[in-house]
């Protein structure tokens, strides 16, 4: 009995592994386990996905050069997302998918200036040059948002708001899908928008 | 003899302001910056021209005139077609125009796959001329000129992208006799009008299946296609960056299309444009059909 629970327990976790590769393949899609990531912060600390079930993360894709990624951080719209939904307990981390020698690259010690200059809120900023991360949750644009609710699942992935511009006077006024999206899930309501199209910059991968 | 003109481009800019007084055309130039915050981010800035033209010397009253707009921009940059792709925005214009005079909408010309780096967005590689058809009423005063302004925003990129803004504008007299043309500026425009994507002939047939994770959209021309691309018009159902796959048929040619990882619900028609061979191009409004099954294998050769 014990031998066969071993073996089963072997064969579910050759599966976990089989399907964490699958995702990799096919990408995130909201209503779908998000694909599970460790990654390096500014700070040098490791952060790793799994480690925050039970709480909600969202993933914001990064440009600081970005036309489209400027108008929500030079008007404070962005920081005030970070502030206001971290102070409500999820986990927000501000990712940079940049090759070195790309617009938007940036090395720790700039990320952590950058942030500090624009009183950036996130609960981490992730550094990923390879681009790798980005690849697996096809992050097109800068920004590009995704919401992972406490059970792992991507609640929604696309555009941070219904207004494709660069001009921050679009910011007011406009339906912003993460607060909608965040404010819909933790009151047990379904997410109206689970998906938009992502406007912006496209991401600086890697050649 | 003109009106003033302005640009603008947000915060920093430096603007030029000329009239070419040939064609009756007004041009603004601007040279666009970056703000300083991101040192390492600073950006070479591009110089993009944008006018609006006529083929036309004057309006003539019940009749209708194509205008352009022009946006000449430097090598390697490019601004966005209807649907940008996976990045990017399109241009737009807001038209500030006489009574009794009305602006349809712009036409735009069949555009390029830009591809970069896991994205594929559509547009114009160094520019484009976008015209747009004005109707005038025929009780327009016969006795006066008439002012033409253009409010436009575009986003242009190279490796990196710059928004931008220009107001335009064109003065012209109204006529009531036949217009007379500026020759340089018709054989541009009739150069462009060729290369607008045209409704396609009522024999061809056109279809779209939906098969699994792609459609196989089916065009029959009446001859066998060796080449053809398909722009989508609504963006999040196909996936951009996904190579096509077309197969010349013996009456057309069927182009398999990955769909979006974005598209959730089944779609009722596939629109866009076709381009065979890199210079035809057509209107395509294909109804889409559900199909449960792998479908046919489609091969080329």
């Amino acid at each position: 009995m014990n031998a066969r629970r071993l073996s089963l327990v072997a064969g579910l976790t050759t599966a976990a592994i089989m399907l964490t590769a699958a995702l990799a393949l096919f990408a995130a899609r909201a209503g779908e386990a998000a694909p599970d990531f460790t990654a390096t912060d500014s700070t040098g600390k490791t952060q790793h996905l799994a480690d925050y079930r039970g709480k909600y993360v969202v993933l914001e894709w990064h440009n600081n050069g970005c036309p489209y990624t400027r108008k929500h951080y030079e008007s404070g719209n962005m920081e005030n997302l970070q502030r206001e939904w971290t102070a409500r307990g999820v986990v927000w981390f501000t990712v940079i998918s940049s090759a070195q020698g790309e617009q938007g690259y940036m090395t720790a010690e700039q990320e952590n200036q950058y942030m500090q200059q624009m009183h950036a809120a996130p609960t981490a900023a992730l550094l990923d040059p390879s681009g790798d991360l980005g690849h697996l949750y096809s992050a097109k644009t800068t920004p590009d948002m995704f919401i992972i609710n406490p059970e792992g699942v991507l609640i929604y992935e696309g555009a941070i708001d219904n207004r494709a511009t660069p001009d921050a006077s679009d910011i007011p006024g406009a339906t912003n899908y993460v607060s909608q999206a965040l404010t819909e899930a933790m009151a047990g309501r379904p997410v109206s928008v689970p998906v938009s199209q992502p406007y912006g910059c496209g991401v600086k991968y890697a050649h | 003899m003109f009106l003033n003109r302005t640009v603008e481009s947000g915060r920093l800019f430096r603007a030029a302001i000329f009239c070419g007084v040939a064609t009756m055309a007004c041009a603004a130039s601007a040279h666009f910056g970056v703000a300083k915050n991101n040192p390492q981010n600073e950006v070479s800035a591009p110089h993009v021209d944008v006018q609006l033209l006529t083929e036309q010397k004057a309006i003539q009253r019940g009749h209708s005139l194509w205008v352009g707009l022009q946006f000449q921009l430097p090598s390697g940059w490019h601004v966005y077609w209807q649907n940008p792709g996976d990045s990017g925005e399109p241009p737009t214009v807001k038209w500030n125009l006489p009574t009794g005079l009305h602006a349809g909408d712009l036409q735009w010309p069949a555009p390029h796959r830009l591809e970069s780096p896991s994205l594929v967005d559509y547009g114009y590689q160094d520019g484009v001329l976008l015209l747009a058809p004005i109707r005038v009423d025929s009780t327009v005063s016969p006795a006066t000129a008439v002012t033409l302004q253009a409010d436009v925003r575009y986003l242009a990129c190279r490796e990196i992208c710059v928004p931008g803004k220009a107001n335009v504008a064109l003065n012209l007299p109204v006529q009531s006799g036949s217009a007379t043309l500026d020759s340089n500026a018709h054989a541009l425009f009739e150069k462009t009008r060729a290369q607008l994507p045209k409704p396609t002939p009522a024999a061809w047939r056109i279809r779209a299946q939906s098969m699994g994770n792609a459609f196989v959209l089916s065009i029959a021309t009446g001859k066998s296609e060796r080449e053809g691309v398909f722009f989508p018009l609504d963006p999040g159902e196909m996936d951009n960056a996904a190579p096509q796959k077309a197969s010349p048929t013996t009456a057309g040619i069927d182009i398999r299309l990955q769909k979006s990882d974005q598209l959730l619900k089944p779609i009722a028609q596939l629109r866009g444009v076709v381009e065979f061979g890199g210079s035809r191009a057509y209107e395509i409004n294909a109804p889409v059909a559900e199909s449960g099954a792998q479908g046919p294998s489609h091969q080329s050769q």
